[in-house]
């Protein structure tokens, strides 16, 4: 499966180079020397070995050895006490069957589905509304970033509070003359909610790198623009943002990844005993099923589930980049 | 902003009017502008000024009173409440373990992120671009597949000093991974790295400098801003931190204060003000160290992309 992942990634790399204009210039295919079997740089691939020591021990040991171990798991029963017990594909079959499972499955679908897409909306128009040489500026951007470095644990107890019966949201919602709703314990307003909360905490990091694209682009291309004539709205269509697709390109599959790996909003906001579970995602059933019920087998079947469905929605998403993102 | 006005000659009196009346309308437009940014500001801001709020409230206020009034005395008791509420420990004492853990996390990516980033941008070997690959294809590997035969290794290595006689209990499975090198740090090294003139390497390698000179001497002195920001970050990940300490950490003593706040906030349902003073105060050095340092992080995200 490793040397599956690695095409794609090679692509993403040699990509990763043009998408960001500081470190365009540190792409992987930049560096094509020789490699010189004598002279000063003889025995520099002892030296790499060396420098590489850690890495490669952590690569076999921590990430790339475990991935193949979680294969091995999920075809087995075990619950850690007793010994392993091969059930072949028996978990693969139960998980298709399992009602929590589905559920956590098609949350987590949802949640990535509109979260996505709505995190990038959002934080390319206010990217651009930061994007400002104006005085007090970067104040101004503070406010905006300060969610980022915050922990989702911290902050969904604080939005568990505003969503509570008794907190803000129905508050406003009441000057609307709306009735207060039950906002995380009701299964229709949960999921949305949730991705309400963690839209307003991943906003900062995708406007940090639509701020890093948008300075990117020279301004003689606006100059040009408007001397043909371009209005405002014209020069955001056919220059900002054909510009801007390497950067959106980039924080899609970020925000992509992060998205399917939703956990600790869903630990706080759905575990204090909630019998429905109608929050469950695909990380906390893992969690759940490796971590308090001990079964191992079903939390490696969940998990390789997971790898896969993540490394297709990655290559299938790379495969789309040459109709809509444009290199300069 | 300000397009470029095509200026016709005019009456000298009608041009000044013209100017008095742009720079009215660009003072409207001005204000506007501020405004609708400092309004978005603080519609970013409101779970953090609730939070505030809340946290000075007492519990019959914050159900009687009007959501954004003002606290009718400031009630610092439910912070020591907080603080003091759980049996046996502090909120001090998970700070602690946070700060440690979070340390150790940052010292070892640093060592061996920057050794691995060193390889990759410096040194010529067979298989250099493949082996970089595969490294950042674990970036892209979601680390959940992980959990699960980690915890297994972590449970087959012994340590003498837990109840478990492994590592499972411990504080181990949180920060010695970070010696063992890191996609993330070696991306963000290696692209600064590769900054570098490779001209100042060349010269001390005539003068006979070995690369691992070449790596102290030249290279990390030069890279204190990507050092720094990779430290940032990876603080902030293993402070900010949740599913790796809930697994592995079980006792009240040992917690990290995301763990601990969990903790209490199943203890403490329905008690808002006390859990507001906890959430706010788990957040305080994140603020602060991102209020000093925000240069960085925006730095690390630009060039990486990544928060996690």
């Amino acid at each position: 499966m490793a040397s599956n992942t690695v095409k794609p990634v090679r692509l993403a790399v040699a990509r990763l180079g043009s998408a960001l204009p500081g470190i365009r210039r540190a792409g992987v295919s930049s560096v094509t020397r020789a490699h010189p079997r004598r002279g000063p740089r003889a025995g520099e691939a002892r030296w790499a070995l060396l420098f590489l020591a850690p890495t490669l021990i952590g690569l076999a040991v921590l990430s790339a050895g475990p991935i193949l171990a979680t294969l091995a798991i999920s075809l087995t029963s075990w619950d850690m006490l007793t010994p392993p017990k091969l059930v072949g594909l028996d978990n693969y079959v139960n998980l298709l069957g399992d009602a929590r499972f589905l559920t956590a499955l098609r949350n987590t679908f949802f949640f990535t589905a509109v979260s996505v897409p709505l995190g990038l909306v959002l934080a390319l128009g206010l990217a651009v509304a930061v994007n400002q040489h104006i005085r007090g500026i970067a104040v101004i951007r503070t406010m905006y970033f300060l969610p980022l470095v915050t922990s989702s644990t911290a902050i969904a107890i604080v939005w568990l509070w505003i969503y509570s019966p008794t907190g803000l949201l129905n508050h406003a919602v009441a000057v609307l003359g709306i009735s207060p709703q039950r906002w995380v314990t009701d299964p229709t307003l949960a999921m949305p909610s949730i991705i309400a909360m963690a839209t307003w905490q991943e906003l900062p990091v995708n406007v940090i790198i639509f701020l890093a694209g948008l300075q990117g682009i020279p301004s003689d291309y606006y100059d040009a623009a408007s001397v043909d004539g371009a209005g405002r709205l014209a020069r955001f269509r056919y220059v900002t943002l054909p510009l801007l697709t390497p950067s959106i390109f980039f924080t899609g599959i970020l925000a992509l990844i992060g998205a399917f790996q939703v956990f600790d909003q869903i630990y706080v906001m759905a575990n204090p005993g909630k019998p429905g579970g109608a929050t469950i995602t695909l990380v906390y059933f893992i969690y759940e099923s490796g971590f308090r019920n001990f079964h191992m087998g079903l939390a490696g079947a969940a998990s390789w589930i997971l790898f896969l469905i993540v490394a297709v929605f990655t290559i299938l998403y790379f495969r789309t980049q040459n109709r809509w993102v444009h290199y300069q | 902003m300000s397009a470029p006005t095509v200026s016709v000659a005019r009456p000298p009196a009608g041009a000044r009017r013209r100017k008095q009346r742009r720079r009215a309308w660009r003072l409207v437009r001005r204000t506007a502008q501020y405004a609708t940014l400092i309004a978005g500001g603080l519609a970013m801001m409101i779970p953090f000024l609730w939070m505030l709020s809340t946290s000075l409230k007492t519990r019959v206020e914050v159900f009687s009173s009007a959501p954004f009034s003002f606290p009718t005395g400031l009630h610092w008791e439910n912070y020591t409440n907080m603080w003091f509420a759980l049996p046996g420990v502090t909120f001090g004492t998970f700070f602690q373990n946070s700060l440690f853990i979070a340390s150790m996390a940052t010292i070892g990516q640093l060592i061996t992120c920057s050794m691995a980033a060193y390889a990759f941008a410096v040194l010529e070997f067979r298989g250099r671009h493949i082996l970089f690959a595969l490294i950042l294809a674990t970036l892209i590997i979601p680390f959940q597949v992980v959990l699960v035969p980690n915890f297994v290794l972590y449970r087959y290595l012994p340590w003498p000093f837990s109840d478990s006689g492994n590592w499972i209990g411990t504080n181990l499975p949180l920060w010695v991974w970070a010696f063992f090198g890191g996609a993330f740090g070696t991306f963000l090294l290696r692209q600064f790295f590769l900054t570098i003139p490779s001209d100042l390497a060349d010269a001390a390698r005539v003068d006979g400098a070995n690369p691992w000179q070449i790596f102290l001497r030249i290279y990390v002195p030069l890279s204190r801003p990507a050092l720094a920001t990779l430290a940032i970050f990876q603080f902030m990940w293993s402070w900010n931190d949740l599913l790796d300490p809930l697994i592995y950490l079980r006792d009240l003593p040992t917690y990290t204060t995301t763990v601990g706040l969990a903790f209490f906030q199943g203890e403490y349902i329905g008690n808002w003000p006390a859990m507001m003073a906890g959430a706010l105060v788990s957040l305080l050095p994140m603020i602060i160290l991102f209020l000093i340092a925000q240069k960085y992080f925006v730095r690390g995200i630009a060039i990486s992309g990544l928060k996690g």
